[in-house]
């Protein structure tokens, strides 16, 4: 499965989530966004407005962005947070390290 | 008291469709012993994460994998069990302790501290008809903020 990228500009892109990310589309996640951060891109708004699935393997695979873009003062941005993914955010604390919007346009003017 | 009971064997197909199928029976239950939506999620998410586990590390031998999921709702409180003929493993020797230290932001091993925060009892247990049995509940007001991963 691959992701859907909307392109922003030459450092900012929106992936929209889709419905899960698990271990079964984690590796498909990270070839997606290493393809944007080898092209240059650092900021990413994850839409997560229509994902039921958020698990352990998936979220770490977010950590993974994360670690490799943050050096560069890269950002990593959780946009319309859908509740099932809000569970795992607050179990895992992850509001601490990812901003979160309340939308995907929020996020783009955050970001911009 | 509701219960609900499903065989798979297929575990990937067990995994896509276990979320509908709580949702259904959630639907069902009458709104003053219902669990809530909370601890449904929290249900959800557990059962994702334990059929996610035996998809990616369970040994079934030559077996054909196969599961059975047994939930229970009384008074709000969910209890839960999943019955699979893997050959099993001990899940306290790999369950980390609370006052473990994780690395910061993990790659891996999230699952089962993720389990445990969102239950209040759980355990994987040999049965006596040779099979696994993993076991949580979550009582109506568990509260998963005492065990926080980070």
């Amino acid at each position: 499965m691959s992701f859907d990228v909307e392109s922003l500009s030459s450092e900012t892109v929106v992936v929209h989530m889709g419905e899960a990310l698990d271990f079964r589309n984690a590796d498909s996640f990270k070839s997606t966004f290493q393809a944007h951060v080898e092209d240059g891109v650092r900021n990413f708004i994850l839409d997560f407005s229509e994902t039921e699935v958020l698990d352990s393997t998936g979220l770490g695979s977010i950590f993974s962005l994360y670690r490799e873009i943050s050096p560069d003062d890269g950002k990593v941005a959780f946009a319309d947070v859908s509740r099932p993914v809000q569970v795992v955010v607050q179990l895992t604390r992850t509001y601490k390290v990812f901003r979160q919007f309340p939308s995907v346009q929020a996020a783009k003017e955050a970001l911009a | 008291m509701s219960t609900l009971a499903k065989e798979y064997t297929d575990l990937d197909r067990a995994l896509d469709e276990v979320r509908s199928v709580l949702k259904e029976w959630y639907n069902e239950q009458a709104p003053s012993s219902s669990p809530s939506s909370e601890t449904l999620r929290y249900t959800q998410l557990v059962l994702h994460e334990w059929i996610a586990n035996l998809l990616q590390h369970g040994d079934f031998g030559h077996r054909t994998p196969a599961i059975e999921i047994r939930l229970k709702t009384e008074n709000r409180h969910v209890a839960c069990a999943v019955i699979d003929n893997s050959t099993g493993f001990d899940f306290d020797e790999r369950l980390p302790s609370r006052d473990e230290v994780m690395d910061e932001l993990p790659e891996r091993g999230m699952g089962l501290r993720i389990i445990n925060a969102c239950t209040d009892t759980v355990s994987y247990l040999p049965t006596d008809s040779g099979y696994y049995r993993f076991e949580f509940s979550i009582p109506a007001d568990h509260d998963p903020w005492l065990s926080m991963l980070f």
